[in-house]
């Protein structure tokens, strides 16, 4: 073969050569070698990366490129293994330009000519390696002559028919190929293994090819626009033909998608076989069109019924694991074989179709069970699979409903208002360790838990705030064994969190205070600590205002201790007092307590002489006040002298009173006790009830009979016995408290009825004149317990009436202050 | 909250003490050549005892006129004189109040009536006479309020004519409820504002949330059940 001649020359020879080709100068061809050599590193080997010649066809002083990265390419070509080859042509191409300069002269006049079947000569022998390969059958022609008469081809300006060649040879190949697919095997696995095999091939056979025209493709490709290299080439041909054999491509895509449903059922597939598959659409550049979007189809159908079916078969908690378990799995799927840029609308797909489109179903069906068995890790997933899809709405708010609902069992069921407290605190706790341990401290689910608890305790009027005062005399009172103080303490805190949800804390207050009382007077308080402790926590909750009575109720009790021991050391008490009697007295003073209705009651003359002996000490210390006795509260030690033996009483002053009657009197009548005592009489009646008729019979009322007539009579019952020394004998209260209750939030409903007024007028008082929205708007804030409008409205239309307020005369939506 | 004092109940009504000093001025001159004629027709219906025409008179006086004592033009003359007291018209009264009218005669009176109707239904008067007949109502010192049947009939007397389905229904309301045993001065006027304000009968401007007194929302509640329930 002859030496190629110089570029110059050659271009005049050959006309018909691409006007871009033939520009570039010989002198670059040295110096560049070593640079390029370290660049081609690189990007070499890898075939689908070969379309270097592309930076080439823009700029053509970057020629210097081509031999050298060409040669290196060749050099690293694992198939080629051709090192010499390599060395030869790079001395080849190095070459020429040098004696070029020679030869210049005498080419001009004699020119060599080509053999005139030198082309067709030439394609014989690369038609016939080409067969070969793709036959894959040994070749005489060894590969190095191959490239050789490529480049030959090449240099002659031939390569646009070679290309043509080529790809016309390979086509006829890949198309047959691909027809002989056509109507094998029926099992659609062993046909995709076909289809591998025949892909497998393929490439090999391309590389193999492309190595050997490695000098078409770094040279016409490159210079050409619009032709493909080889690897595309055969690429696009097989793509072309893979689209014309329709059934193969079909029965392709159905294989892959049959794999994949039956590994999704369980089976186990060869995901070898899947990824290869799945690379050869990619690389064909028909992965998304052909296969992803059936694929996603069938995903979504797939877990379309899957969802309906279980959401049927299983429950809520199992069908979530599942749920989960398919989320992982489809996820493992694109990491092991399908494209990663398949993972976002495939994980989307199964989210809509197993979780998006069963949130209502999933949330009626099993939340509340999920709930009520207090199921955290259940969920948990719950709450994490929502979050995948956006429907943390929906399930915040299914928690509020629920709370709702269960709460209302709690709390409007007449019958268990004395569990009320202890079940709500229970179902607050249980309620913040599923926020806590489920919901990931959601702040919208603890503002719902929030709302939830305000909407709920609000139900009922006034019954909760007054339940929770009640809850609270329950743990605060003496005799409330087996709590410690740290346990105290924190019921104490938990019972506040509720005591925050009432609207109406002055209902709350009434109780309490109303409680408190009787605790402090009857001695009755478990810890004065705990009780200032609960005091501090009030106080921290809604200010000293709210608890400044209360306060003021502990400072009373501690004075009183400090009167009765000065009131001892007295010279009164020491000159005056009759013996035998002890007396301590509380002084309250009026405002902190509550009130109690003045009952009278005539006192035995010792007694009524200790009172009298006090009063003049008390005044004499305090001039100016006025000293009132709380008959009712009065309560009193009784020492009795029964035939059978001594006993010692614990009864009330009303008690005290009639049964001091029968000190003088064995037997006495209803009408005879009512004169001497001057009791009111339906308090008589109950005191004799709990004196003759409740379980210590210290009177036998004659007949007998649990009610008290009017012509009963009493007599002293000689009879007594009791196992205990000290009795107390308890005053019947049922009805009273039914009555204190009312009195309690009667009174409630007054002072509020007086704040509003307060508070109308202060508003008013500031502002002169205000319009009827916004004075309500400012009542609404300033007031705060739960009020209706229309009650304003009345407390407005009262002070118009009274003229503290006028309507405005043009604007009746306003009002005027009158001063 | 205690009442307050009444210093500022004594005051009178400012449409009423604008011309009193005018009125007593006239009463010192006493009998000018103007007020002989005015003043010998108010001797006529005069109890001279009382120095004033007192129920009885005004019965005479209103049989003379030609006119039921019931009907709201004598309201309206009342108004026109500036009677404080109902049933009775002092001379004073009676003195600025013809002479306004520019009457001093039954027949001219007579003939002036329908110009006093006019006057009064003027938007500037109508406001001032529908709280003067509330006040005309109240007979006793430091009452506040009227009670529901002398409403009832007052309402009929004064906004009867112009308003008679919102009038009658209200009678119907105020005599079924139980929560309101008489009615004040600012709920009389608010029954006006009300007749004139809101679209009757659908009532879709009413709102509750302004500041109608809250008789009137139970009023429209009312009325509003007793619709739904047809």
């Amino acid at each position: 073969m002859s030496l190629p001649p110089t570029k110059r020359s050659l271009s005049n020879a050959n006309s018909n050569a691409t006007a871009s080709s033939s520009s570039s100068s010989s002198p670059h061809f040295h110096p560049s070698m070593k640079k390029a050599k370290s660049q081609a590193v690189a990007c070499s080997l890898d075939p689908n990366k070969n379309g270097l010649h592309h930076h080439h066809n823009q700029d053509d002083n970057d020629v210097v490129f081509d031999p050298s990265s060409m040669a290196l390419d060749d050099d690293s070509k694992p198939d080629d293994a051709r090192a010499p080859a390599a060395a030869n042509l790079s001395r080849k191409k190095a070459t020429p330009p040098q004696p070029a300069k020679k030869l210049v002269i005498k080419l001009v006049k004699a020119k060599p000519t080509l053999p005139t079947n030198f082309e067709e000569e030439t394609w014989a022998k690369l038609k016939s390696a080409i067969n070969a390969i793709f036959l894959k059958q040994p070749d005489s022609c060894d590969l190095e002559k191959l490239y050789q008469a490529v480049n030959n081809l090449c240099l002659h300006k031939m390569g646009g028919s070679l290309y043509q060649r080529i790809e016309k040879e390979c086509e006829e190949h890949i198309s047959a190929a691909l027809r002989s697919l056509v109507g094998q095997s029926p099992d659609l696995v062993v046909f995709l293994s076909l289809v591998e095999k025949c892909w497998q091939d393929l490439c090999d056979q391309m590389l193999m090819i492309r190595g050997i025209a490695l000098y078409l493709d770094r040279t016409y490709v490159k210079q050409t626009p619009n032709v493909r290299s080889l690897w595309d080439m055969g690429l696009q041909l097989f793509r072309k033909h893979l689209s014309l054999a329709s059934e193969v491509e079909h029965k392709t895509v159905t294989g892959l998608l049959r794999m994949i449903e039956s590994e999704r059922l369980g089976e186990a597939v060869e995901r070898t076989l899947l990824n290869h598959l799945l690379k050869m659409f990619t690389a064909l550049g028909i992965y998304s069109e052909s296969f992803e979007k059936p694929f996603l189809e069938c995903t979504s159908e797939f877990y379309a019924a899957e969802g309906m079916k279980y959401m049927q078969q299983s429950d809520v908690p199992d069908y979530l694991k599942h749920v989960e378990m398919r989320l992982h799995e489809e996820h493992e799927r694109c990491l092991l074989y399908l494209d990663a840029l398949t993972r976002k609308p495939l994980i989307a797909t199964a989210e809509r179709q197993l979780l998006e489109r069963h949130i209502p179903a999933i949330l009626d069906k099993g939340f509340m069970m999920l709930m009520d068995g207090h199921r955290i890790e259940d969920l948990q997933r719950m709450y994490s699979l929502f979050s995948r899809v956006n429907a943390l709405e929906s399930l915040r708010q299914a928690l509020s409903s629920y709370i709702r609902r269960t709460g209302q069992g709690i709390v409007l069921d007449e019958e268990k208002d004395k569990d009320m407290v202890p079940s709500l605190l229970e179902f607050k706790a249980s309620l913040d360790s599923i926020w806590e341990e489920s919901f990931s401290k959601n702040e919208a689910f603890c503002n719902t838990i929030k709302d939830a608890f305000e909407h709920l305790i609000n139900l009922r009027q006034n019954r909760p705030a007054e339940l929770i005062a009640k809850f609270l005399d329950e743990k605060l009172r003496a005799g409330n064994k087996g709590t410690s103080e740290e346990e105290l303490e924190g019921t104490l805190d938990k019972v506040l969190v509720l005591f925050r949800f009432i609207q109406g804390k002055d209902v709350f207050e009434a109780f309490y205070k109303k409680d408190l009382a009787k605790r402090l007077l009857l001695g009755k308080s478990a810890s004065i600590d705990a009780e200032k402790s609960m005091i501090s926590k009030l106080k921290t909750e809604c200010g000293s205002q709210f608890t400044n009575k209360l306060e003021g109720m502990f400072k009373d009790i501690e004075l009183s201790k400090e009167i009765n021991e000065s009131f001892k050391q007295s010279s009164q008490a020491r000159i005056k007092l009759p013996s035998g009697i002890e007396m301590s007295v509380h002084v309250l003073t009026t405002g902190y307590w509550p009130t109690y209705p003045p009952m009278d009651v005539r006192l035995p003359h010792e007694l009524n002489v200790y009172q009298d002996i006090f009063k003049e000490f008390y005044l004499s210390k305090y001039s100016g006040r006025r000293l009132m006795w709380q008959n009712s509260l009065g309560h009193c030690v009784l020492k009795a002298d029964f035939p059978k033996g001594k006993k010692e009483l614990a009864v009330s002053l009303f008690q005290t009173v009639v049964l001091m009657l029968f000190n003088d009197a064995q037997k006495l009548s209803f009408q005879d006790i009512k004169d001497s005592t001057g009791i009111e009489d339906k308090e008589l009646r109950r005191t004799l009830q709990s004196l003759a008729c409740g379980k210590v019979r210290v009177l036998q009322k004659l007949p007998k009979g649990r009610d008290v007539e009017d012509d009963d009579s009493f007599v002293f019952n000689e009879g007594f016995t009791a196992p205990l020394y000290r009795l107390k004998v308890n005053a019947i209260q049922m009805k009273e408290t039914v009555e204190e209750n009312t009195s309690t939030t009667e009174r409630v409903f007054q002072d509020r009825q007086y704040q509003v007024d307060a508070a109308i007028v202060r508003i008013m008082k500031t502002r002169k004149v205000l319009s009827h929205t916004l004075l309500i708007t400012e009542l609404f804030q300033q007031l705060k317990f739960p009020i209706k409008p229309a009650d304003l409205k009345k407390r407005i239309e009262s002070l118009i009436d009274r003229e503290y307020l006028e309507r405005d005369k043009n604007n009746p939506q306003i009002y005027n202050y009158l001063a | 909250m205690p009442p307050r004092a009444p210093k500022r109940k004594s005051a009178p009504p400012n449409s009423l003490s604008v011309t009193s000093s005018d009125g007593s001025s006239v009463s010192s001159k006493a009998k000018t050549k103007g007020f002989v004629r005015i003043d010998r027709m108010f001797d006529s219906y005069a109890n001279s005892s009382l120095g004033m025409i007192d129920p009885d008179g005004i019965e005479a006086f209103c049989s003379d006129l030609g006119v039921d004592c019931t009907d709201v033009r004598i309201l309206m003359l009342a108004w026109k004189l500036k009677a404080q007291r109902q049933g009775y018209f002092t001379q004073d009264e009676w003195r600025t109040g013809l002479k306004e009218l520019r009457v001093d005669s039954i027949s001219k009176l007579k003939k002036a009536l329908p110009e006093l109707e006019k006057e009064v239904g003027k938007p500037s008067n109508y406001d001032n006479f529908y709280s003067y007949a509330f006040r005309y109502c109240l007979t006793e010192e430091m009452q506040k309020s009227v009670d529901i049947e002398s409403i009832c009939e007052l309402l009929n007397l004064v906004l009867g004519a112009q308003f008679r389905p919102q009038v009658d229904l209200l009678i119907e309301y105020l005599k079924v409820q139980s929560d309101y045993k008489v009615i004040n001065l600012d709920q009389w006027i608010n029954f006006l504002r009300f007749c004139q304000e809101i679209n009757f009968p659908d009532l879709e401007n009413y709102d509750a949330t302004q500041a109608w007194p809250l008789i009137l929302d139970n009023f429209v509640d009312w009325m509003r059940e007793k619709h739904s329930s047809f």
